[in-house]
C-alpha cells in the first residue's frame, strides 16, 4: 500500500503526526510541490529556492514512523493537478491525501455515494484500519432503496467479517451536503476517487472540497481503472489523431500504448 | 579554448552546469523535478500571440506605400526565411529543450562570445520589438477613442503606449493568475476575427460581392522595394523562436517543439499575405499608405461598415496588447538564461517572493521598453528589432551546422532537418542577407547594440566557458 501526500511545501505546509499516524501501515511518499506563475520558469525558481525546500521536505518526513518506508518528491510547477497525478501515476499509488489535522484516531467516515469503485475503496480501508481500535462508519447518499441498503450492508459485512467495527448511514440529502453534514463526529474522510465530471471540472475536485469543509485530512483513493474521464479520453483521443498526421509520432504512441497496459493492472 | 564548460565572471559567479534528466513529462535533476505544463497549443499561443500583432494591424499601410500590392510577396519572403530558420531552430530545440532559446543553442554550438552577444543582443532586440509592439497599440487606442467619440490626437499615441507598457510590466510582476489561459483566448479571438474578415475581403476582392476593383499595377516601384520591405516587416515574424525560449516547460518536447514553431509561422505567414492582397484590393497602395499604422480600420470599415472598423480596432488592440506582453515574458527569459551562465549578474535572475516573480528581470526588460518607446519612431524600433533578431536567427543556423559536423555525444535531437545542410545554408544567407536591406540608421544601431554586448562580455565574463555543455 503506498501513498501519495502531496504539501505546498515552501508555503510552510506539512504533514501533521496525527496524519502519519494514520498512515503508519502503509508506505508513504511526501511529495513537496512549488507553484510558479507563468512568467517564472520552474528552473529559475529551483536555482533559488532548491536548498531551502529541500531541508524543509527532509524535516517533514523525519515525522514519519510507520512499519513502511517514506519517501520524498520535490517539484516545481505551474500546475499542481498535473504533477500530483504524474507522481501518483509513477509511484503507482494507491491513494493520495489532501493534508489535515486529526484530534485523536477514533473513526473514520467513507461515503460509497456516486460512481466510486465501491471494492477498491474497502479493500484499501481494511489495510489502512488493519487490527488498530479504529470504527468506520459507510456513508450513502441516495435514494432510500433496497438496492442501497443492500450495498451499505454488504460492505458493512465485509468489514466487520475483517475485524473492523462498521456502522452504516444511509440519508436522502444531496449527496455533497449530505456528506459534509456526516463529518462532525469522525476523525478523517476516505472516498474514492469520483470519475472526473464536468461538475468537478466546474467546481474543483471534489476531496478538496470536502477537505475545504471539513477539516481533517481526505485520503482519496485512486481508481484501479485509471483511464481518466472523458475529457482526458477525448484529449488523448485528439492527440493520437494529431501523431497519426505527424512524422516521427512513434514515441507519443508508445505512450499511450504504455498507458493502456497500466490500466489492466491488479 | 577548451571544451569544457566553467569558468567564472569578474564576481566569482560560474555557470551552472549540472547533469539532469529529460523526460516528456519534467526535467529531473538531483533533488527536484521541473514539471513540464504547457501543451502545443500553449506553445502555438506564445508563437502566433507574438507575432500576429504587426503584421496584420501595424505593417500593411507602411508595407503598401513602400512596394506597391508587391508587399504581399515581402511578406512572402519573410515567411520564407523564418521558415528556413523555424526549422533549424526546432532541430536545436528538441536536442536541448531548456529555457533561453536561441541563445542555448548558440552558447553551446559556438561558444561564449558568440552566446554572450546574441543573448544580450536577444534581451535588447525583444526590447525593441515590443517598444514597436507598444507604439502600435498607441495608434489603435487612439483610434478606439476616436471611434467612440473623444478625438484626443494623434499626440496621445505615444503616452498611452507608455501607461500600457508601464502597466503590462507592474501586471507581469504582481500577477499570479493564469496569463497563458487568457493569452489562448484572445489568440483563439483573435483568429476568428481574422477569419471573418479575410474571407469577406478575399470574396471582394475576386469580385464575387462589392464593388470591382481597379486593377493595379503589381510591383509599382519595382522589386528591389520589395527585398526592403521584406527586411521591414520581417519584425513580424519574430516570435517562434520564442516558443523555444519556454523549451524547457513544453510537455513532449519532440514533437510540439517543431510542429510549434513551424506550425505557427505557416499559420501566420498565410494570414499576413492574404491579409495585404485583401487590404490592396480594397484600397490601392497610395490610399493605404496615407492611412498608415491604422489603415486596416478603414478596410474593416469599408467592408463591413461600423461593425468592420471596430472589429479590426479590437483586434489590433489584442493583438499589439498580446505581442507587447509575450515579449516582455520572453525577454524575462533570456535574461535569466544569460544570467545562470554568469553572464549577466545572478541577481538579475532573483525571483521576488511575495508574488514569485522574476521582478529584477521584468524591470531589466520594462524599463528599457518605455525609454524607446518614447521615441515613437515604429520603422526604426521595428528595423532594429529584426536586426538584432536576425543575427540570432543566422548564428542558430550556424550552430546546427557546426553540432552537426562534429556531433556531441549527448546530441540526440528528436527532430532532425529535412534537406540538410541546403536548409541550414540558406537560413543562415537569407537572414544575414536580409539586413543588407534595411535602413543604414538601423544597421549602426544594431551594431552598436551588438558591439556594446562584446564589451560587456570581454569586461565582465571573459573567462566563462560555455561551448559543448549542455
Amino acid at each position: 500500500m503506498h501513498v501519495l501526500v502531496p504539501i505546498e511545501i515552501l508555503k510552510g505546509e506539512t504533514v501533521p503526526a496525527s496524519l502519519f499516524e494514520l498512515l503508519a501501515p502503509a508506505n508513504v511518499t511526501v511529495l513537496g510541490y512549488h507553484v510558479l506563475p507563468e512568467q517564472t520558469p520552474p528552473d529559475q525558481a529551483r536555482q533559488q529556492f532548491e536548498e531551502r525546500a529541500v531541508d524543509a521536505l527532509a524535516d517533514v518526513a523525519a515525522g514519519y514512523d510507520g512499519e513502511g518506508t517514506v519517501w520524498t518528491r520535490l517539484v516545481f510547477t505551474h500546475d499542481e493537478h498535473q504533477t500530483i497525478g504524474r507522481v501518483a501515476d509513477e509511484i503507482d499509488a494507491d491513494a493520495f491525501v489532501v493534508p489535515g489535522a486529526i484530534a485523536e484516531l477514533d473513526s473514520l467516515l467513507v461515503p460509497l455515494t456516486g460512481d466510486v469503485a465501491v471494492d477498491n475503496v474497502l479493500e484499501f480501508v481494511e489495510a489502512l484500519v488493519a487490527d488498530r481500535d479504529v470504527s468506520v462508519t459507510l456513508f450513502l447518499a441516495s435514494e432510500d432503496t433496497p438496492e442501497a441498503r443492500e450495498l451499505l450492508e454488504r460492505a458493512a459485512t465485509r468489514l466487520r467479517e475483517a475485524g473492523i467495527d462498521a456502522a452504516t448511514r444511509l440519508v436522502t440529502a444531496r449527496p455533497f451536503a449530505g456528506l459534509l453534514a456526516a463529518v462532525p463526529g469522525h476523525d478523517a474522510v476516505v472516498m474514492g476517487e469520483a470519475a472526473p465530471s464536468l461538475r468537478s471540472v466546474l467546481l474543483g475536485e471534489e476531496a478538496e472540497r470536502v477537505a475545504a469543509a471539513s477539516v481533517g485530512p481526505v485520503v482519496v483513493v485512486r481508481r484501479p481503472d485509471d483511464d481518466g474521464g472523458i475529457l482526458k479520453r477525448l484529449g488523448r483521443a485528439v492527440e493520437d489523431a494529431v501523431d497519426d498526421v505527424v512524422e516521427g509520432a512513434g514515441e507519443g504512441k508508445g505512450d499511450a500504448a504504455g498507458e493502456g497496459t497500466d490500466s489492466t493492472r491488479k | 579554448m577548451s571544451d569544457a564548460p566553467g569558468g567564472a565572471n569578474v564576481e566569482g559567479d560560474r555557470p551552472v552546469v549540472e547533469t539532469v534528466v529529460e523526460t516528456d513529462d519534467a526535467t529531473v535533476t538531483e533533488n527536484a523535478e521541473l514539471e513540464r505544463t504547457l501543451g502545443l497549443s500553449g506553445g502555438l499561443a506564445i508563437g502566433i500571440g507574438t507575432m500576429i500583432g504587426a503584421g496584420i494591424f501595424v505593417f500593411p499601410g507602411l508595407a503598401a506605400g513602400r512596394a506597391g500590392p508587391a508587399a504581399a510577396l515581402s511578406f512572402a519572403i519573410g515567411g520564407l526565411v523564418a521558415l528556413l530558420v523555424a526549422l533549424p531552430a526546432s532541430e536545436l530545440a528538441t536536442a536541448m529543450p531548456k529555457s533561453g532559446g536561441g541563445y542555448y543553442f548558440i552558447s553551446r554550438g559556438l561558444g561564449a562570445l558568440a552566446g554572450a552577444v546574441v543573448g544580450l543582443s536577444l534581451w535588447f532586440g525583444l526590447v525593441f520589438a515590443t517598444a514597436f509592439y507598444l507604439v502600435g497599440f498607441g495608434y489603435y487606442a487612439v483610434d478606439a477613442l476616436t471611434e467612440v467619440g473623444v478625438a484626443v490626437g494623434a499626440g496621445w499615441v505615444i503616452p498611452l503606449a507608455l501607461v500600457f507598457g508601464a502597466g503590462f510590466t507592474v501586471l507581469n510582476v504582481t500577477g499570479t493568475e493564469n496569463a497563458a489561459k487568457l493569452q489562448n483566448g484572445i489568440v483563439a479571438l483573435l483568429l476568428s476575427i481574422l477569419a471573418v474578415f479575410l474571407g469577406f475581403g478575399i470574396l471582394d476582392a475576386l469580385g464575387i460581392v462589392g464593388e470591382p476593383d481597379a486593377p493595379e499595377t503589381f510591383a509599382p516601384f519595382g522589386y528591389a522595394p520589395v527585398f526592403s520591405v521584406a527586411a521591414l516587416v520581417f519584425t513580424s515574424y519574430l516570435g517562434f523562436a520564442q516558443v523555444a525560449t519556454v523549451a524547457g516547460e513544453m510537455q513532449d518536447p519532440g514533437r510540439n517543439l517543431p510542429l510549434a514553431m513551424v506550425g505557427s509561422v505557416l499559420i501566420v505567414g498565410v494570414l499576413y499575405v492574404v491579409t495585404i492582397f485583401v487590404a490592396t484590393s480594397a484600397f490601392g497602395a497610395d490610399r493605404l499608405a496615407e492611412l498608415g499604422e491604422t489603415a486596416m480600420v478603414e478596410v474593416g470599415r469599408e467592408f463591413l461598415g461600423p461593425v468592420g472598423a471596430f472589429a479590426i480596432i479590437l483586434g489590433g488592440l489584442l493583438a499589439t496588447m498580446s505581442s507587447a506582453n509575450a515579449s516582455i515574458l520572453s525577454t524575462s527569459r533570456a535574461i535569466y538564461a544569460v544570467s545562470k551562465d554568469a553572464i549577466l549578474p545572478r541577481e538579475a535572475s532573483r525571483i521576488n517572493l511575495k508574488y514569485g516573480t522574476p521582478h529584477v528581470a521584468l524591470g531589466m526588460a520594462g524599463g528599457p521598453i518605455l525609454l524607446l518607446t518614447a521615441t515613437g519612431r515604429v520603422e526604426l524600433l521595428a528595423e532594429v528589432a529584426s536586426f538584432l533578431h536576425l543575427i540570432m536567427y543566422g548564428l542558430i543556423c550556424v550552430a546546427l551546422i557546426a553540432l552537426r559536423r562534429d556531433e556531441p555525444e549527448w546530441y540526440d535531437p528528436a527532430f532532425r532537418v529535412p534537406l540538410y545542410p541546403v536548409v541550414p545554408i540558406l537560413g543562415a544567407i537569407s537572414s544575414f542577407g536580409l539586413i543588407l536591406f534595411m535602413d543604414l540608421l538601423s544597421q549602426l544601431v544594431g551594431l552598436a547594440v551588438m558591439l556594446g554586448t562584446a564589451v560587456w562580455y570581454l569586461y565582465y565574463a571573459r573567462d566563462v566557458r560555455l561551448k559543448g555543455a549542455l
